[in-house]
């Protein structure tokens, strides 16, 4: 008499009672009533797969020892890999069904039954399934390496464009209104070029942001998350990040496999997510990707997405083939110190996905676009728990600082670039001294001041920093004169000065591009020409500053 | 205090240093390597927390061999106890994620776990801002960013400090975190020095640095990722979700203005120069 009768339980409930079962013998008893009476498929190979595991020299089956019931969804992801009969594994789809039926891992298993059933189809051989880590790298010591960060789904469900809509003060930033309008139009072409309706996403956090709603869609988006709760007035890292990560997953656990669609969207995580490169934005995009174990791009100025050629073999998974990724986001950004532009691509692995997409966006970059009233769109409120724990970084005290150094407004400006480099100290004390001779007149740098390893003395160190930087990334000014002293003209440098009414550049490099955009360009060594012009503003005598530059040279060879 | 700062070799972006090829893309193989400007204010700060409360300070970083130049310049130029080198040819082209995942593998297999943790703000190439955070996030630590002023009570577990934060309008934050925790200093980081005794000890370890630069290579441990038992295909290249696809020089603005040429001797041509300038002249 076996200790249970199999015939009384659905496949389901076999499970849970088979647990406590541990002796062979039992289970054979088991297992020959369940063949007299019933013979479920599924409930054979529950039992038989409880016989394999105690019996003393069990061999590895073909069909493993699966109880769906018992394992978590990865876990059957990984198991389902070495399943090779799609009747085994039909059985474990059945089981499923009959157990805790999450669609999560009922995916899993059809799409292991459907890849098998594709290889016999076309009678080729199958593909051949990734090395385990263990065969690849036997050097390493892998039960100890839990990859504990690597939180990837593989092979999910991506849609949509979400936008973190940044506030501060009661107000969206103006970067956040920037950021619909691009996502509007670049999910409107998606929505064309691929026959897609996928749609663009606000999020909002703080502890009074509901207010915000209706401007997020009359800006673009078709639905709008909220967070709202008293301890979020102020940016926290760790909460915002758990709430915006749990929004993008929602509720979707990634220890057990890919998340459950919710009522209001039907995919696993966002295909791409904006965030403002500002300080807390740029901080919170970072830590979203890595908890969703994905990329990004920082600091982007353009995007767009198209199709990508990609013959990059960690991303193709075969050397020497090209492989077209599609619906990838292009994100465009200025990078080594501004000398150059970058187009980063977030691209999913063979095994591991790279998703959502990502980046953050320079302020500025984008129009704010007009409203429209009459766009239509759904709110839909986040109520995922807040932990305490979570709040483990105060914020004690909080202040609006002076603005730091306001460069517009100035009748002269005397800007200083990278020129400067054979005396940094010297260069920036004559640019300081030149602007004192004007009536209102100020110093700004480039960006390769800022950025660069110059050793400044104390006297001129602070006249170096970002808050008088000109530029894409700097201060926008157009005064009426502008004087550009060793700045060679980067794109991104013309930006923030070419309304300047008159401009002046003193370059040794007669090609400098500064050249393209200057109304004087006096070919000259800074150090020489600066002394002579300070002098002649002084006296508004021409003829001084001819002397200053003929002293320090000894006189002109020509 | 167990203090540990991060820090990346990066192009030397000064004037004369730099070089690029015809087509305008940087060569870096001609411009020299040296370490990341805005990584000395997480030394300086580190060097802060030491002379205040004492300790260790190892500076690491994840970089080709010959990075160790990078930690001796850090060594030299600011300061630091012990040098950790994380250098493996899979660590090699890895994004901001891979490199985040391996320093934190790095930072986890140090003797002692540092109780704070230093990174700068933003790499001179890269420029991303996201290493220091993703790193801290592996670390699951409470993180501090754009700090630029901070004050440390061991006794009481608790790090204080000013951080910046960018808006529509800037704002200044305090904030208060427990210990172990992971800062990142904003470029406008300042030390503060208050006491006499803490004047003489910054004098006393700013010599010492020095002279232990000379022979850093005594300092310097290296580990690959064998012994810090990283999985190659979640490093480097491999577990990287980032490409760059293209790196375009900044394009050639289009000639919108004729640009009068003048050379300071050509003494019509500065006459007209300062005819623009001294309209505006004045001050003193």
């Amino acid at each position: 008499m076996p200790p249970l009768d199999p015939g009384e339980y659905s496949i389901a409930e076999l499970g849970p009672e088979l647990k406590d079962v541990e002796d062979v013998d039992e289970l054979e008893a088991i297992l020959e009533a369940e063949k007299e009476g019933e013979d479920r498929t599924g409930a054979v190979t529950l039992i038989e797969s409880r016989i394999e595991k105690f019996s003393e020299d069990g061999e590895d089956g073909d069909t493993g020892d699966l109880d769906p019931g018992d394992m978590s969804v990865a876990d059957i992801g990984n198991a389902v890999r070495d399943i090779e009969e799609v009747e085994d594994l039909e059985a474990l789809l059945e089981a499923e069904e009959g157990a805790e039926d999450r669609d999560s891992a009922k995916r899993l298993i059809q799409k292991r039954i459907d890849d098998l059933s594709e290889s016999e189809d076309d009678g080729e051989e199958e593909e051949v399934e990734a090395e385990s880590p263990e065969e690849r790298h036997p050097e390493l010591d892998h039960p100890t390496n839990d990859k504990r960060h690597v939180r990837a789904i593989d092979d999910g469900t991506y849609e949509d464009m979400w936008v973190y809509c940044e506030t501060q003060q009661g107000d969206m930033l103006d970067v956040s209104r920037e950021m619909l309008g691009k996502a509007r139009e670049l999910m409107d072409q998606y929505n064309e070029d691929y026959g897609e309706a996928e749609q663009v996403v606000a999020v909002l956090v703080g502890d009074d942001v509901e207010k915000h709603t209706e401007e997020c869609i009359e800006l673009g988006a078709d639905v709008v998350v909220t967070a709202e709760d008293d301890r979020l007035g102020r940016f926290r890292h760790k909460p915002y990040t758990r709430i915006f990560c749990d929004m993008a997953r929602w509720g979707g656990d990634p220890g057990e496999g890919n998340p459950d669609p919710a009522e209001w969207r039907d995919y696993d995580e966002p295909r791409y997510v904006l965030f403002p490169a500002t300080n807390n934005g740029r901080d919170l995009s970072a830590l979203v990707q890595a908890e969703l174990d994905s990329g990004l791009a920082s600091d982007c100025s353009g995007l767009y997405i198209e199709d990508a050629e990609i013959s990059n073999p960690v991303k193709t998974g075969e050397p020497g083939t090209t492989k077209t990724f599609d619906r990838i986001l292009h994100m465009k950004r200025p990078d080594f110190s501004g000398f150059e532009y970058s187009t980063i691509l977030c691209i999913d692995n063979p095994h591991r996905d790279f998703h959502p997409q990502g980046g953050s966006v320079i302020p500025g970059s984008f129009e704010v676009p007009d409203p429209d009233p009459d766009r239509e769109g759904e709110v839909v409120e986040w109520d995922g728990d807040i932990d305490d724990g979570w709040f483990r970084v105060e914020v004690t005290d909080h202040d609006v600082l002076d603005e730091g150094v306001d460069l517009t407004g100035n009748e002269v400006v005397v800007a200083m670039g990278r020129g400067i480099g054979d005396n940094p100290t010297k260069g920036m004390e004559l640019g300081i001294e030149l602007a004192d001779c004007f009536e209102e007149a100020d110093v700004g740098v480039t960006r390769g001041i800022v950025t660069g390893s110059y050793q400044f003395d104390a006297n001129v160190e602070q006249y170096t920093h970002e808050e008088r930087q000109i530029g894409e990334t700097g201060q926008v000014i157009a005064p009426d004169l502008y004087i550009a002293a060793g700045i060679s003209g980067a794109v991104q440098h013309k930006v923030g000065m070419d309304d300047s009414d008159v401009i002046v550049a003193i370059n040794t490099d007669p090609d400098a591009r500064i050249r393209d955009f200057s109304d004087y360009f006096i070919e000259g060594d800074l150090f020489e020409v600066l002394p002579g012009l300070i002098d002649a503003v002084e006296s508004g005598d021409v003829s001084e500053a001819l002397a200053a530059v003929a002293a320090p040279g000894g006189g002109g060879d020509d | 205090m167990e203090i540990a700062v991060l820090t990346k070799g990066v192009p030397d972006f000064r004037e004369g240093q730099v070089s690029f090829d015809e087509d305008g893309h940087l060569e870096r193989g001609k411009t020299p390597t040296v370490m990341n400007p805005n990584d000395k204010f997480a030394l300086r700060a580190a060097l802060q927390t030491k002379v205040r409360h004492g300790g260790n300070v190892t500076l690491c970083s994840m970089g080709p061999p010959g990075y160790e130049n990078i930690l001796e310049e850090g060594m030299r130029d600011v300061y630091a106890d012990d040098l950790v080198l994380v250098s493996d040819r899979e660590f090699a082209a890895a994004d901001t994620w891979a490199t985040a995942i391996t320093l934190t593998t790095a930072l986890e297999h140090m003797d002692t776990e540092p109780d704070v943790v230093f990174a700068g703000f933003k790499t001179a190439d890269g420029e991303t801002g996201h290493t220091g955070p993703q790193t801290c996030w592996g670390l699951d630590r409470p993180v501090l960013t754009h700090v630029i002023s901070l004050d440390i009570e061991p006794e009481n577990d608790v790090v204080r400090a000013k951080r910046l934060v960018e808006g529509d309008v800037d704002e200044i934050e305090t904030v208060e975190a427990p210990l172990p925790c992971f800062v990142v200093t904003d470029p406008e980081f300042e030390p503060t020095y208050r006491r006499a005794e803490h004047r003489l000890e910054l004098k006393d370890l700013r010599e010492q640095t020095k002279r232990r630069a000379e022979n850093y290579d005594d300092h310097l441990t290296m580990w690959n990722h064998e012994e810090l038992n990283l999985d190659p295909d979640f490093v480097g290249l491999d577990g990287s979700p980032t490409i760059v696809s293209s790196v375009d020089p900044i394009p050639k603005a289009p000639s919108e203005r004729e640009a009068t040429m003048v050379t300071p001797d050509d003494e019509e041509g500065m006459e007209q120069v300062l005819e623009e300038m001294t309209p505006f002249a004045g001050g003193d």
